[in-house]
């Protein structure tokens, strides 16, 4: 039974994280055409940027939290200007020029960090919130969740209640006719790729303390968020935190029950059965034939 | 016979006879380079017809893999000869793969992409997950070499030649089906799907064979880099080998049949060269990829026309 | 028996009747007319008979078998085949290699003859029937041309070439003289004539009103996806719900 509270609270805490990873893909992806598979560098380097300046310079947390969320929100607009653009209309070339970024981020970290062992970073909010006995949340983890749930809602604030966020979203609905609308594809999608780099510097920030960091850290993050995307339907944001929260369940309660390998080859399964079955997902819209 | 195929012929015996006095005079490490290079020729060229019906899939160093650990599990469990479990090793792998079409060519382009990177995952954490038979993380070890006569197989000359063997009949396998019907059929399946449907071409069955074929040559490739290194492990088929396969054709350029052989040539050597730089060297990796990109996006073979001029096959001449 | 019988077939998009409740058969040596308004639902119908998507309701029978829910290669393989009415051709092969492709169901080969070298025989057999075909279209002077290169025309009877090499016994032709100026559609007109004389039945869809009364012996007409009528091109002219149709405005402007 404690297990099972303790899956539960975990779960949710996962999903939270699951979504902000998942989200940044979708957005790129849904306004961009760009399958950014260095977005899971894009996380490891939030949480680089987090052990340097917090573990190694003594910097407070909350600034060096905000300045991970600056300096990957920076690189994605790098990315951007310089690879994806040039490649508009082209999403194998702007896929494999994310692959190369990949690549040269994951250098970047083993320059900056070195070999050897996984870096840690010392809880900034130590201590544990216990109810009931069995109950037992670390202080750390519910700031993570706090803040991500936080984000998240600014996000869904920004897409449906201002401006910016409509044409967004209307670019990732019709290309053609946003721009015929008048619409500025490519301050739109500055604008999609900054938030979505935010997020993932975010994430990296809050995962710094609870997790290990190294280099190669971001290809959990890239297949976790190509499962939850895939399951929630390409291109749709409400879809991809559903569907973080579920699998969010399922991985917990698999890794509690069995094994953490059997629930990510569950995740795979799934994934490829919404592909074959409904590829639009579960909130994805009906595509005409 | 014409005379462009006659001096075809002649450029592809003069090199295969160079290459067979090479490894007399290269260092050990090098002799080693020089099999693996061989081997991801094949790699790169059976995955190349699979691009040909303009599916990228990334599953193919898994299916790598699938073969294997066939053959590592067959000659090691089951007591097979070499010899029989390396063709068996093309078997497994063709036979995985015409099971996964079902589920894989109900999907095109991204999601086809996308699926393909999930049930290879899969499949590696199943390696990983079962220790009987895989052997989970640390995979299969002491596999043991081809035997025949007194043949130390073991030393890289004589698994070179081996190596080189298999590879070329492989890949004139490779051509001729490409330069068949089949291959054009492939090429009309990727430039207008609708349009060879709607002339009698079962578009599903040919996307089904390109993938059943590219996987059964590259079952094969991991038989014999699986007997050379005498272990497996699933670390050694993850995506990020993969890639490396995807920058070999794309830098190499997938347009034609040896765009990703210089691909994987050039960029071998390269890394080769860069072995000081340890585990610096994906970064440049990486550079060369973007630059290859955005810079030279139909690939090396792009650059000498005349080579490519000549090694170009003769245009299927009408009859007459 | 008639050769093409469309029986009770409706179409639906979500909300929209793209084709409700559509009845009529094609004889055997037809070049039948579909016309209709912008979105009248022909190029839908086409699809349907072509296998590229299946009726809501109804069926499609072709020579007394129902082909509804058969994918389009084996449709093709029973006689039917479609033009686009986009210009469709593999651009980046050269005209042969073109009707090559279409030669498929001649000479369709397993992997090993082909890397064995043991089909020739077929493919000397799809060869003869391609450069044929291409005769017959007059293309044989473009044989080595990149089908990118070619005049709009000659890519028009290209389109048309590469659908006659799969041997059919009915051709859907979709607007197959959009665009083409009055001399093109002339010599288009001849090769469709010329077409259906060597023994194949057309169904064509054209907005282009001369060249439809002047082809078609019989024309169906289709509105707002439901059958509106059919008769000859006299009757069609003068009926009066068709010029309705027609000068009422479609579902596009
Ligand atoms: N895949 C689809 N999804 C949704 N609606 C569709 C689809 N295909 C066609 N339609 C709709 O069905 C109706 C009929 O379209 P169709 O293309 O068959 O018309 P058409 O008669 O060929 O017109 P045109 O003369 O312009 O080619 C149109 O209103 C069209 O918008
Ligand atoms: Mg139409």
């Amino acid at each position: 039974m404690e297990l099972f509270f303790q899956s539960v609270i975990n779960s949710f805490i996962q999903g939270g994280f699951f979504a902000l990873w998942a989200v940044g893909l979708v957005l790129v992806f849904g306004v961009m055409g760009v399958v950014n598979f260095a977005h899971g560098e894009l996380v490891m380097v939030g949480a680089y940027t987090v052990w340097v300046l917090h573990s190694q310079y003594g910097i407070g947390y909350i600034p060096a939290l905000c300045i991970a969320v600056l300096l990957v929100m920076f690189i994605g607009l790098l990315m951007e200007r310089f690879l994806f653009r040039p490649k508009q209309g082209d999403p194998l070339g702007g896929l494999i020029n994310s692959i190369g970024v990949l690549f040269i981020l994951q250098v970047a970290a083993l320059v900056v960090g070195g070999t050897g062992p996984a870096k840690q970073v010392a809880p900034p909010f130590p201590g544990t919130l216990i109810i009931q006995e069995f109950l037992r949340i670390p202080n750390q983890r519910l700031f993570s969740i706090a803040v991500a749930v936080a984000a998240l809602l600014l996000l869904w604030f920004f897409l449906t209640k201002t401006k910016l966020g409509w044409s967004l979203r209307a670019v990732a609905l019709d290309r053609e006719a946003a721009a015929l609308q008048g619409i500025n594809i490519n301050r739109t999608s500055m604008i999609a790729i900054g938030v979505s780099g935010a997020l993932a510097g975010l994430a990296g920030a809050l995962m710094a303390p609870i997790s290990n960091i190294y280099p190669t850290m971001g290809h959990n993050v890239i297949i976790t968020a190509f499962i939850v995307t895939i399951v929630g339907g390409i291109g749709s944001l409400s879809g991809a935190v559903l569907a973080a929260v579920l699998y969010a369940f399922l991985h917990t309660f698999v890794t509690a029950y069995f094994s953490g390998t059997i629930a990510t080859m569950c995740g795979l399964l799934i994934m490829v059965l919404v592909l074959i079955v409904k590829p639009t997902g579960i909130m994805g819209q009906k595509v005409s034939e | 016979m014409s005379k462009v195929q006659l001096s075809q012929i002649a450029g592809i015996v003069a090199m295969l006879v160079g290459l067979m006095v090479l490894p007399n005079y290269l260092k050990y490490h090098h002799q080693d380079f020089l099999i693996f290079l061989t081997i991801n020729i094949l790699v790169v060229v059976s995955y190349r017809l699979m691009t040909l019906t303009g599916e990228w899939s990334l599953i193919h160093i898994v299916m790598m893999g699938v073969g294997a650990y066939t053959s590592a599990l067959l000659s090691k469990n089951l007591g097979f000869p070499v010899w029989i479990s390396m063709p068996m090793a093309g078997v497994g792998a063709g036979l995985i793969a015409a099971l996964l079409c079902f589920p894989l060519f109900r999907m095109t382009q991204f999601y086809f992409l996308i699926g393909s990177f999930a049930v290879g995952e899969a499949i590696r954490l199943a390696w990983i997950f079962f220790v009987k038979p895989f052997g989970g993380s640390s995979g299969v070890s002491s596999i043991p070499p081809p035997e025949l006569f007194a043949i130390d197989f073991m030393d890289p000359i004589p698994y070179f030649y081996l190596v080189l063997a298999v590879v070329t009949v492989c890949l004139v396998i490779l051509y001729r089906i490409e330069n068949s019907r089949i291959g054009l059929t492939l090429h009309a399946v990727h430039w207008k799907s609708s349009l060879s449907e709607s002339v009698g071409v079962n578009t599903w069955k040919y996307r089904s064979l390109a993938f059943i074929v590219a996987s059964v040559f590259v079952g094969i490739a991991g038989a014999l880099k699986v007997h050379y290194l005498g272990n497996v492990t699933p670390h050694q088929f993850g995506v990020g080998t993969m890639v490396f396969v995807l920058i070999w054709v794309i830098v190499g350029g997938y347009n034609t049949f040896f765009g990703p052989v210089l691909g994987a040539i050039v960029l071998s050597i390269l890394d080769e060269s860069l072995r000081d730089l340890e585990e610096y060297r994906p970064a440049i990796y990486g550079a060369l990829l973007i630059a290859a990109i955005m810079f030279m996006p139909k690939g090396l073979e792009s650059v000498p026309p005349s080579i490519r001029a000549w090694f170009k096959a003769p245009a299927t001449p009408p009859p007459g | 028996m008639a050769l093409l019988e469309i029986k009770n077939v409706s179409k639906r998009f979500g909300g929209l009747a793209a084709l409700s409740n559509v009845s009529f058969a094609v004889e055997q040596g037809e070049i039948r007319g579909l016309i209709g308004p912008n979105g009248a639902g022909k190029s839908t119908m086409f699809k349907n008979i072509a296998g590229f998507s299946q009726p809501s309701e109804g069926e499609i029978v072709f020579s007394g078998q129902t082909i509804s829910g058969y994918r389009p290669h084996t449709i093709a393989d029973l006689g039917i085949v479609r033009t686009f009415q986009e210009t469709t051709l593999f651009q980046e092969l050269t005209v042969f290699e073109n009707a090559l492709v279409g030669c498929h169901l001649q000479a369709n080969t397993n992997i090993f003859s082909a890397v064995l070298g043991l089909d020739k025989h077929k493919q000397s057999r799809a060869r003869d029937k391609a450069l044929e075909v291409l005769e017959f279209m007059g293309l044989s002077q473009r044989i080595d041309q990149l089908a990118s290169e070619l005049p709009l025309g000659s890519q028009r009877s290209l389109a048309i070439a590469i659908a006659l090499t799969s041997g059919p016994k009915l051709m859907l032709m979709d607007e197959p003289f959009a665009g083409m100026n009055p001399e093109e559609t002339r010599q288009m007109m001849e090769l469709t004539r010329k077409v259906n004389k060597s023994g194949v039945t057309i169904v064509l869809v054209e907005h282009d009103m001369k060249a439809v009364m002047g082809l078609c012996e019989y024309i169906t007409v289709l509105n707002f996806g439901t059958l509106l009528t059919e008769g000859t091109p006299e009757e069609i002219r003068h009926n009066e719900a068709v010029i309705e149709a027609y000068l009422g405005g479609s579902r596009k402007h």
